[in-house]
């Protein structure tokens, strides 16, 4: 019993850290510093499904919680790390809302999403501190796609929303059968490629992947 | 009646003495991590025993306000080192004040080191006085914020409660809002302080000065004075970080064992705190002035998520 409870204020903590690594993406313009607050934000969750598969004593989720590690906190943000070094892009993000709008726009919408899940009956303190928080990440980078004018923040936003809907998915019903989580993670890194490809796509096409320059027309 | 003058006492010395050697650490370690050998950690002493015995040279245009702000924020620093927990949790003027009297005694130390600056006239003064006020407007919210969300929690505004009753948690204290809180907690000290993103204490040179500007017209005894007010201050905001976040080892009762204890604990936390803080102003390069009210607004963004977190885990 008291290493469920140890268990669930740790992750308590971890998702509250989570929270923490997501609003350094909300309040950073370096590339290369989203980039990493996105890995460290992936290598948590790796840890909350470390945890979780070691209270529930489940071995899916460990091969799940390696997969995390490996494909979301190592290979993705390499390829994110690739991508800005090869079309030599500014380093810079230049964004539509500013950094400190951007984050209390980010505070908001992590309370909307505490009273819309407060609306559902939840049975333990963990799981509602969770689904609110996989559910504001789920907001803010659906926030971060709109709000960030390069395509790589496009990338990186839909990226945090997969996070969210994962941290959702791993306390609320402690994994999703293996096979499921296997083609998730096939499909979050097919996806990362294809996005890559579209981004080198975009970048020959209008020399730059400023969102804004995909507006006007090119014959 | 004597145990509380005692108390009262060898807490007031030990923030003044204290004050000085923490500034020396800081510069020490700081010279450390950039490969440098660094002047002795002593060196603060030295430097306020040498103002000591020098006179002060005045401007012609100040008024009585010039002479009147050294003192006025001394004692306001030190009346709020008497609200704040150093080593034992039975404040002995607990019964005065709590977290807010704190914030405002602090606050009221700025606004009048400001009010100099703006009285002798000098153009890097009003520059000074002007960017500290605009600093303090972000970080006065961030602070109060951050702390409500374990006043919260505990139940009380009251400093040395609140560090009475997360020591007697033991690790239950870690949660989420108090992890949110430090971590604000941690980016207002940096500002408290004047360290690097923020402000630069290391020199006199740049046009990017915030405090070094304001007390560029102080001299002699009356510099010593607001240089002490300043350590005394980072002091304080340390010791809010560690005896609020980390509080064991604190002593609860009066008496000789634990309350040594307690010193030697209270004096190690202060050297891990500011080994960390060498590291972050080693590690960060200054910000532009109009770039702080992003890094401020992080901060009072983790205040407020950890007041949302508390109603969260425990209203949820």
């Amino acid at each position: 019993m008291s290493e469920i409870i140890l268990g669930s204020k740790m992750v308590q903590l971890i998702i509250a850290l989570i929270l923490v690594s997501t609003f350094l993406i909300l309040g950073s313009t370096r590339l290369y510093s989203c980039v990493r607050a996105f890995g460290i934000q992936s290598f948590l969750l790796a840890c909350v499904a470390g945890i979780v598969a070691y209270s529930t004593g489940k071995n899916d989720i460990y091969i799940v919680a390696v997969l995390t590690l490996v494909i979301k906190a190592a290979v993705i943000p390499y390829i994110f790390i690739y991508i800005i070094r090869e079309i030599k892009v500014k380093r810079e993000i230049e964004l539509y809302v500013n950094v400190s709008p951007s984050l209390i726009i980010g505070g908001v919408l992590v309370v909307i999403s505490y009273y819309l899940i407060r609306s559902i009956n939840i049975i333990s303190e963990l799981s509602s501190f969770a689904l609110s928080a996989s559910m504001s990440l789920v907001s803010i980078g659906l926030f971060v796609m709109i709000s960030r004018k390069k395509a790589i923040m496009q990338m990186l936003g839909i990226l945090i929303m997969e996070n969210g809907l994962f941290l959702g998915a791993i306390s609320l019903t402690y994994g999703m059968p293996l096979l499921v989580e296997l083609g998730i993670f096939f499909d979050v890194l097919i996806g990362v490629l294809i996005m890559g490809i579209l981004i080198f796509r975009i970048n020959r096409t209008f020399e730059s992947i400023d969102t804004d320059m995909l507006k006007t027309l090119i014959g | 009646m004597i145990a509380q003058i005692a108390l009262v006492l060898i807490q007031i010395l030990t923030i003044i003495a204290l004050a000085p050697l923490l500034s020396g650490i800081i510069k020490k370690i700081k010279a450390f991590f950039q490969i440098r050998k660094g002047p002795s950690i002593f060196q603060p002493y030295y430097d306020i025993a040498k103002l000591l015995q020098k006179d002060s040279v005045v401007s012609q245009n100040v008024s009585w306000l010039f002479h009147a702000a050294p003192i006025i924020s001394f004692v306001a620093v030190l009346t709020a080192g008497l609200l704040i927990p150093i080593y034992i949790t039975e404040l002995p003027f607990g019964f005065a004040g709590d977290l807010i009297a704190v914030v405002y005694l602090f606050a009221l130390a700025r606004f009048f080191t400001a009010l100099a600056a703006l009285d002798a006239g000098s153009s890097f003064g009003g520059m000074g006085g002007s960017r500290e006020m605009f600093v303090a407007s972000l970080v006065e919210p961030a602070l109060m914020l951050s702390i409500f969300a374990i006043a919260l929690n505990v139940g009380s505004t009251n400093l040395g409660y609140i560090s009475q009753t997360v020591s007697a948690m033991g690790f239950d204290a870690f949660s989420p809002y108090q992890l949110l809180a430090f971590v604000a907690l941690f980016i207002i000290a940096i500002a408290e302080t004047g360290r690097i993103p923020v402000d630069n204490p290391a020199t006199h040179l740049e046009l990017t000065m915030i405090h070094e500007a304001m007390i560029l017209e102080y001299s002699g005894k009356q510099l010593a004075i607001v240089e002490l007010v300043a350590m005394i201050k980072q002091l304080l905001v340390f010791s809010l970080l560690a005896n609020i976040f980390f509080p064991w080892g604190i002593a609860s009762g009066v008496s000789a064992m634990p309350i040594i204890i307690a010193l030697l604990f209270y004096f190690a936390k202060l050297v891990v705190l500011g080994a960390v803080m060498a590291m972050v102003e080693t590690s960060t390069a200054k910000w532009r002035l109009f770039r702080l009210p992003e890094l401020l607004s992080i901060s009072l963004m983790f205040s407020f998520l950890a007041l949302v977190s508390f109603i969260i885990v425990k209203g949820g």
